[in-house]
């Protein structure tokens, strides 16, 4: 369980309308699928992460434009640091996850460079 | 580090807040005020996942939903002025024990505002449900057996009427006189939760569940805390004490003499003779004292053969007395064929004209099929027509089996 690999969820940056909110009932199911899977691959949980919020600047040399890329069909919601054997269990992992519908995963192994 | 919450704390959660805070800015404010709690639990949804549930997740919760209404009503510039008028409460500064004990009155007065006379009759119970219980519209829809733009409509409606209404608290006498009202929308959840037979069980019993929780809020304060009150309590209990009974493994639909009864729950049905005991009290004797008395007579009886019809045939009666309607004579007619005979029962009834819609009704039909069998007259023609006019399946397969 040697590899480490990132967790990046994409998802379409359009806020869903109120009709499809999810009621409290279905918010408390989410979140106990989430303690399952957590409790699952706690071993595997590096780091947490964190969600990202929707704003974002965009730093080219001396430019700088309001991001994130503003043409994206998808951006980056959240990460997370996994570890794993192979890409093969980190994608069971991600498979795993409880997401909302629409929600993409990409995974991407550290080269451990800086370590 | 994670709790495991207990069921439905979201949704009741949401109840909870919606209340408080609607108090707080007043009901003119209760979609923002929704909007805010909704808000708040999707938060707790994000946060808590990562790093566990907190250790008074009523109190996060509640600071959330709080900050989450003030930002809202100080981005509008008009309504900053209620801030002013009514400064943001330093939730910090407030003890937990203290947001306890105003939590029931909160409750309380956001089930009356849902109740108030100005609401249109069938947007009560739709709002109830949404504020109260923490239903989603979809949700109510689901349960109500309408279409979430119906069930939307009607909560349009209400909000409108609350928001017009203005910030004037009801009285104590006006609260008092609007009880019969929160007893009428109390017992329709119930109701729609304990006669359908659309619905699967478990979302039949989350509505008389929260029917049986508002009541009890109800009965907990002493604006509520009357016999009528009390004998709606007692209902409800002796009802949902034999819910589960009433269905065989395939969803069938079995009669009171088919049920097992060791599947009745005791500890429920003591609870319920225990509120019938409290409603036994003062001058009133409302139609649901004569109804939990009908259900208590059921749940105490050792079989269905030694069950005391004579009392029942009673309490039809008196029923009958504060809650006039011919169905009462239907059902105080199969009573008095258990007691005194089919010939009897055929004979009360053929001497009551009923009104058009009762005569056309599957259920007078089924009735008559049976006490005619019992006494072996001709019975075929109600008989095709009881199962002819069934509303659902699951009732037509009863009358088909038994009659």
């Amino acid at each position: 369980m040697s590899n480490r690999y990132l967790f990046l969820h994409r998802s379409s940056g359009a806020p869903s309308a109120p009709s499809e909110r999810s009621s409290p009932e279905q918010m408390q199911a989410m979140m106990a699928k989430w303690n399952a899977w957590k409790t699952r691959f706690a071993d595997n949980i590096v780091d947490w992460g964190d969600k990202l919020k929707p704003t974002g600047r965009v730093v080219s040399g001396t430019t700088i434009s309001d991001g994130p890329f503003p043409e994206a069909k998808e951006i980056i919601g959240g990460f997370m640091i996994v570890q794993a054997a192979s890409y093969e269990e980190a994608a069971v992992i991600a498979q795993e996850m409880p997401a909302g519908p629409g929600s993409v995963l990409e995974i991407r192994e550290l080269a451990g460079a800086k370590m | 580090m994670t709790s495991t919450l207990v069921e439905h704390f979201f949704r009741h959660e949401y109840g909870r807040l919606v209340a408080q805070l609607a108090r707080r800015v007043g009901l003119r404010h209760l979609e923002l005020v929704e909007d805010a709690v909704q808000g708040a639990l999707a938060a707790a949804l994000d946060t808590w996942g990562g790093h566990g549930t907190p250790h008074e997740p009523s109190a996060w919760l509640f600071r959330v939903a709080h900050n989450n209404v003030i930002s809202a009503l100080r981005q509008d510039a008009n309504r900053s002025r209620i801030l002013d008028a009514n400064p943001g409460v330093d939730v910090s500064a407030e003890s937990a024990a203290r947001l306890a004990s105003e939590v029931h009155d909160d409750l309380l007065r956001m089930l009356f505002a849902c109740c108030r006379d100005v609401i249109p009759e069938e947007s009560r119970i739709v709002i109830a449900l949404k504020t109260l219980c923490g239903f989603s519209t979809d949700e109510i829809a689901h349960r109500l057996f309408t279409t979430e733009a119906s069930v939307h409509k009607r909560l349009q409606r209400a909000r409108i009427a609350l928001r017009d209404l203005g910030e004037l608290e009801p009285t104590h006498d006006e609260m008092s006189a609007m009880l019969p009202s929160v007893h009428h929308v109390v017992y329709l959840v119930f109701n729609e939760g304990y006669l359908s037979l659309r619905a699967d069980a478990a979302i039949r019993t989350e509505l008389t569940d929260e029917a049986i929780r508002l009541a009890t809020l109800l009965a907990e304060h002493p604006l509520g805390a009357r016999p009528e009150t009390f004998a709606l309590l007692a209902l409800m209990h002796l009802h949902a004490a034999r819910s589960s009974s009433r269905t065989d493994a395939s969803g069938g639909l079995l009669l009171l003499e088919e049920q097992d009864r060791s599947q009745w729950r005791p500890d429920q049905i003591e609870r319920g003779l225990t509120w019938l005991a409290r409603s036994a009290d003062g001058a009133t004797f409302s139609r649901y004292h004569a109804e939990a008395g009908i259900a208590a007579e059921h749940s105490i009886a050792p079989s269905f053969a030694e069950t005391n019809w004579s009392a029942i045939v009673e309490l039809y009666r008196l029923l009958d007395r504060v809650a006039p309607s011919p169905l009462n004579a239907l059902n105080r007619a199969v009573a008095v064929a258990e007691w005194r005979g089919a010939e009897v029962a055929l004979a009360e009834l053929d001497a009551i004209a009923p009104p058009r819609w009762l005569e056309q009704s599957y259920l007078r039909d089924a009735v008559y099929a049976d006490l005619l069998r019992r006494t072996g007259r001709p019975f075929s023609e109600h008989r095709v027509r009881a199962i002819a006019g069934a509303p659902t399946e699951v009732i037509r397969a009863v009358l088909q089996r038994r009659l």
